[in-house]
Parts: C-alpha cells; structure tokens; sequence
C-alpha cells in the first residue's frame, strides 16, 4: 500500500489532514529540498499578495516597498518555528527530528500559499464589492494550513491532542524569545560593527596627522 | 604665424559660445522660495508655481503715509479695496489696480451731526448688497456701520443682554454681515464663537464656536468632573475650546469659514460654519490645513498659524500661514492648489509672524494680495499660465463638466507631471466618456484605487458583454478536450497495467 512517489505524498498529506502525515512518518517518506522549494515559493506569494494584486485591492503604494518584511514573513519565521518546535518538543518527549519537523511544516503551508497565488489572480478578475470571494478564499487556505500544521506536529512527534496543543502553544512562547534575542543579537553585533568602524576612523586620522 | 591663427581660431570659438550661453539663458523672475506640493503620500514635491509676486505697494507708493501695522484688507464687489491701517487710526480705499487711494476714512458724522474718530481699528467688511461699510473700531469698544457718505448708520456697543457677561469688554476684532444683515464680530477675550447681532444691532447669542479637541486631556477632565464634587468641581480646570480669531464669508453661498490661529490645537483649523451654525468640514477632522509637518528647529516647533482666511469668487480657500509666511490656496473642495510666499526680504517675501490678512480678486482669482502689517506692505500676486489652466479645471471639474475639464488638465500635465489632480481630473473624465480603459490608466498613475475600481468595473462588464460567446465557448472546449484527454490516459493505463499483469510481473499500481 502507498507506494507513492515524492510528489503524490505531498498531495496526500495535504488532501487527507488526519493520516496524511501519519502515512508521511510511515513511509519515511518527504524530501528536505521540497521544503526548501516550498519557503521560496511562500517568500515570492507572499510579496505577489501585495505587489501583484490588481490595482483596486491595492493596499501598499509602490514607493514602500522593501524585500526585508518578506524575507522576516517567510524564511525567518519558519526557521524560528522550526527551531522553536524542535526545542520545546525535544524536551516533551517529541520524536521528530529537526529535519522532519521542516520537512512536514513546510508541506503544510501549501494550501495558504496556493490560495495567496489564487488570490493574487483573482484580483484581476473580481471588483471592490466582490472582495468578499477574495477573503474567504484566505481565510479557507489559513484554516486548512492551521489545520494540517497541527496534524504534522501531531504526527511527527506522536502526540496526542493535548500534547499537540500544549507543543504548539509552548512553539509559540519559543519563537518570541528566538525572535527576541535575534534582534538583541543583531543590535548587539551593530554596535561591535560600529565600535570597530570608529576605532578604524580613529587610527585613520592619527596616521594621516 | 600658424600658433598666432590658432589662438584667434580659439579667441572666437569662446566668444561664439559665451554668446550661445548668454542667449540660451532667458531671464525670468524666479521666486525667492520652492514652490511645492503634496503628493498622495504626503511629501512635498517640487511644483510649477501658480502665481508669481508681481510688486509689493506700500503707503508712500499710494500716496499718502506708510502704514502702520495694518490690521485688515478687504475686497468689495466693485473690486474697490480697504485697507484698515490701524496704527493711524483710518480705513483707505483703493482702487482696483491698487495704485490710487479713491477716499480715507478717518472721521464719521454721527446722526447727531457731531463727528467721531476711529481708535485702532481692526477689521472691515462691505456688505455686497447694501454698500454699507463695516468697520471693528476695536479700541473704542464699538462697530460702526457707516454709508459711503460716512455717514454713521449704525453703532454697535457692548450688549447689555444677560447672555453677553458683562464682566468682559467688548473688542471687536473682525467684522463681517451675512445676507440677511446679520453682523458678526469676532471678539478676543471668548471661546463661544462670533457675537452675533440682527440689522437693528441687537445682540442675538454666539456663531459658530470651535469644538472642543478630543484629546486624553479633555477625557480624562471629563471623567474627573463626572465623579467630582460640586465643590471640587469650582477648582478644576475646564475642557474649553480655542477661538476662532479670523473669517470670512462666501457671498455667493452663504457660509462663513472661520480660521484659528491657536497652535494648541489641531481641530477646527478651517471651519465651513452653515447659518445653523454648523461644521461642514466637521467629517475632515484629520485633514491637515497648511504645511503637513510641523518643522523642529533649536528647539522650536514651526507649525502652520493661519491668521487669515479668504474665500475668493471663485470658492477658492485661502488661508494665510503667519508662521512661514505662505499662502495656501485650497479649491472648494479643500484640495490644495497653490502655495505661495515666504519669510524674507524680497517681493513674495513676508516679516516673520508679520503677515496679517489675504485678500483675492478676480472671477478665477486672478490676484491674491497679502497684507504684511510688519512692513506695512501690500504684495500682489499675479496668476501664472500654469495657475489660470489649474483654476480653469479645477472649476470645470467641481462643477462636474469632467469632459470639458480634460482639454485642461493634459494641459496642466505638459507642464507638471507631478500634478496629482490632474491625473484624477482625466480619470474621471474618460470614465465619463467611455473610455474605461484610459480611465484604469490614469486612476493608476494617481494612485486612486477607488477610481480604478469604478473604472475597471465598467470594463469589465462591457468585455464581458463582447466576449461572452468566445468566452462560452472557450469553456466548452476546454471541458470537453479534458474529459477526452482523461478518458485516453486511462484507456492507456488500464492496457499498460493488463499487459503488466500477463506478463505476471508484481507491480505497484499507479493510483490508490
């Protein structure tokens, strides 16, 4: 029984949101390079949403626009929740590895970044009064993301509900303080960069005197 | 011989090029300021001035002394202008081409026949209607309204009325009449709006007072007040608002637009009081009137003081910024024209906090005048091409001819392609042509997505109502050639998987 190949597990993982993943753990099946794929691919929707929708859903003028939200949307919180699962889950007696908990988080993003690309299209078709197909379609591809999130966790720690929840909510708590320190750390390297640059400065003008 | 050719060859190439250049560079009166406005974002960008300062008229050019500390101007229907030089205690009247004094109003004949001077008077106002003259005698505590014989018509002193606290004085500060021949005064020492009287000079109640700024303040004031005693409540500070200290009236309208000077407060800048006395501009409370930003500099914030307000025949707002010394010239619709003036030294340039009052003339404000009190100045300034093709727009645009607009407004776009307005004005007049597409364009270059969306909604239905049938069948077709495509892949699985099984080779199937 399922002998799938790469690409077909990740469509049953995602139509089928109770065992998909149990399967997925099963058949030690999922590819790290997908996930990779899928981040980028999240990071491009993300900035279509905004950059990409037709002019009457427009929400951000074109002269504020800056890649750096996006990367932060994408990639830096998916590796803080990755990071942040891992620790807490390592402690909660969790049996995924941090490879997997990429592996099956990533797959579960799908249906909100199909449904951002949806969106993005259907902005061009739909006018203002309309919007509300447009939201909807966010709203179902959130839910069924949220959903799917949650299985994956389930599954490859081999939680029971409860368990899953208390992870999450932990997951959570350990992003904050992940994010937090990030920026205390970047703050922190800033000054060492700035403190450095000036001593630098300083001894340029000592020697040229 | 052949150096000494060279260097002549030289000597008139320079001198061909220094003629070029000089040729090249044309003499124009530059204006000694940036001309700006506000893009969508609300950035100043540089823009093409709407009007020019032509010349700047002091008493001695009029014919008579300097002025000292001029207090008001003020435009009558005939183009006749006042202006109210309170430090010498007269009102001048002044041709339209401001060059001649037609009269000097300085002593009245009272009914009595005995005659009576003015002490520092502040403001006039002419009643379109009955010619009659207005004037704040502010230290003589009354209003005088007088013919143009000088004869006093009317005297209005201190209201002897319960309503009126006979604690304060009475200071008029500025004088205007509507239509019906009310009199309003705007006094300085009340929060409750402009004195108004009826045409006999009976004192009716207060115009139009400012409304108190909701800030955290006043809040929390007023949840201390509700749970304070009545004897507590004697000490603790009221929530009053700011008064308005200048107005004007559209004649042609009937409302009154009041201005407030007051930096401590960001409500109510400009108000469009209806004879109810209500705010018509109440629904813009975040609309910023004059410069966007307040500028830091040593420690001192500049932020627009607008000292005086003039509606011009054409429903222009113009607003008078003391701070900065600019003009800001809004349409009726509160979006902003022009912006004009400085502080300094030059033509076009005021005395610092010196400005005193704005006055425009013309059916399309041709001229906008602004009083320096400072240097007892009057500055003129003339309307551009630029300026009369805005104006010519903007009117059409207001009036809603948007298709008669649009002549005008590409024309305001070969001149200044930053002009916001003029994307909107084409906009809106290619919707109203039909022209939807031209119309997602320009929506799109002004940054409008509600204009687009208008736009692109009749686009779409009219491409829908020319396409449906190749759109119908486009849909059949895809339908039925994926049914056909999906029946011959399974056809051909269902053989490949019987030939697997025959050939007795265990094989994973392909699908679930």
């Amino acid at each position: 029984m399922l002998d799938l190949t790469q690409p077909q597990f990740v469509k049953h993982a995602i139509f089928h949101p109770f065992e998909g993943f149990e399967d997925l753990r099963w058949k030690k099946a999922g590819k790290l390079s997908y996930t990779f794929i899928i981040i980028f691919t999240l990071f491009v929707a993300q900035i279509a949403y905004d950059r990409w929708c037709g002019f009457q859903f427009r929400p951000l003028p074109d002269a504020m626009f800056s890649v750096m939200p996006y990367i932060m949307q994408s990639v830096v919180y998916f590796l803080a929740w990755v990071i942040g699962n891992w620790s807490v889950c390592t402690l909660l007696d969790g049996e995924g590895t941090m490879k997997n908990i990429a592996i099956y988080s990533s797959y579960a993003l799908i249906p909100y970044i199909v449904c951002q690309f949806v969106d993005v299209f259907l902005s061009h078709i739909l006018v203002q009064d309309e919007f509300i197909f447009f939201t909807v379609l966010q709203y179902v591809g959130l839910i069924w993301t949220g959903m799917l999130l949650f299985s994956a966790i389930k599954a490859v720690h081999q939680y029971t509900f409860t368990k899953t929840v208390v992870a999450i909510v932990l997951t959570l708590i350990a992003m904050l303080i992940i994010l937090f320190l990030a920026v205390l750390l970047l703050s922190l390297f800033q000054n060492v960069y700035v403190f450095v640059y000036s001593i630098y400065t300083e001894i340029l003008y000592r020697v040229r005197v | 011989m052949k150096k000494h050719l060279l260097r002549q060859i030289t000597a008139a190439g320079i001198t061909a090029v220094m003629a070029a250049s000089a040729l090249t560079t044309t003499a124009f009166a530059d204006e000694p300021y940036d001309v700006y406005n506000y893009n969508y974002l609300g950035e100043a960008v540089p823009s093409q001035a709407g009007y020019l300062a032509e010349r700047a008229v002091s008493g001695l050019d009029l014919g008579t002394t300097a002025l000292k500390s001029p207090s008001d101007l003020y435009k009558d229907a005939d183009d006749n202008f006042y202006i109210v030089d309170s430090g010498n205690n007269r009102i001048l009247k002044v041709n339209s081409a401001f060059d001649e004094i037609l009269l000097i109003m300085d002593t009245f004949i009272m009914p009595d026949g005995s005659t009576t001077t003015l002490k520092n008077p502040k403001g006039v106002y002419v009643s379109p209607d009955t010619g009659l003259i207005y004037i704040a005698d502010n230290e003589n505590s009354r209003a005088l309204v007088v013919d143009a014989n000088l004869k006093v018509q009317m005297e209005i002193t201190k209201p002897t009325s319960t309503v009126y606290d006979q604690a304060l004085t009475f200071l008029p500060q500025k004088i205007l009449c509507d239509n019906a021949g009310n009199v309003y005064i705007v006094l300085n020492n009340t929060t409750k709006g402009a004195a108004m009287f009826d045409c006999d000079g009976e004192f009716i109640g207060y115009y139009g007072a400012n409304a108190v700024a909701a800030t955290a303040e006043v809040i929390a004031n007023h949840f201390w007040n509700a749970i304070a005693s009545e004897e507590e409540k004697k000490y603790r500070a009221r929530s009053t608002p700011t008064a308005f200290d200048n107005f004007d009236i559209d004649v042609r309208k009937g409302f009154i637009y009041t201005s407030t000077s007051s930096g401590s407060t960001d409500t109510d800048i400009v108000k469009k009081v209806n004879p109810e006395g209500h705010n018509l501009f109440s629904y813009m409370s975040n609309f910023v009137w004059g410069d966007l930003f307040s500028t830091w500099y040593s420690g001192t914030s500049y932020k627009t003081k607008i000292v005086d307000i003039d509606i011009g025949d054409d429903g222009s707002i113009n607003c008078l910024d003391s701070t900065t010394g600019r003009v800001f010239q809004y349409d009726e619709e509160a979006s902003l024209l022009f912006i004009m003036g400085t502080i300094g030294e030059q033509v076009g340039a005021f005395s610092a906090g010196g400005v005193a009052a704005v006055e425009t003339m013309g059916e399309n404000c041709e001229s906008v005048l602004v009083l320096d009190a400072t240097k007892g100045t009057v500055t003129i300034f003339n309307q551009t091409v630029f300026g009369n093709i805005v104006h010519d727009a903007t009117a059409k645009y207001n009036g809603g001819y948007y298709e008669e607009a649009l002549e005008p407004w590409l024309e305001v776009l070969k001149r200044d392609g930053n002009y916001r307005r003029a994307y909107l004005g084409i906009a809106s007049a290619y919707f109203n042509m039909g022209r939807y597409e031209d119309a997602m364009e320009y929506a799109k270059k002004a940054d409008a997505s509600g204009r687009y969306n208008r736009a692109f909604e009749r686009w779409r239905s009219e491409f829908l109502k020319d396409n449906l049938t190749i759109i119908l069948i486009a849909l059949i077709v895809l339908i039925v050639a994926w049914q056909v495509i999906k029946r011959i892949l399974k056809k051909r699985r269902a053989a490949a998987l019987a030939t697997a099984t025959t050939e007795l080779i265990p094989k994973a199937p392909e699908e679930e």
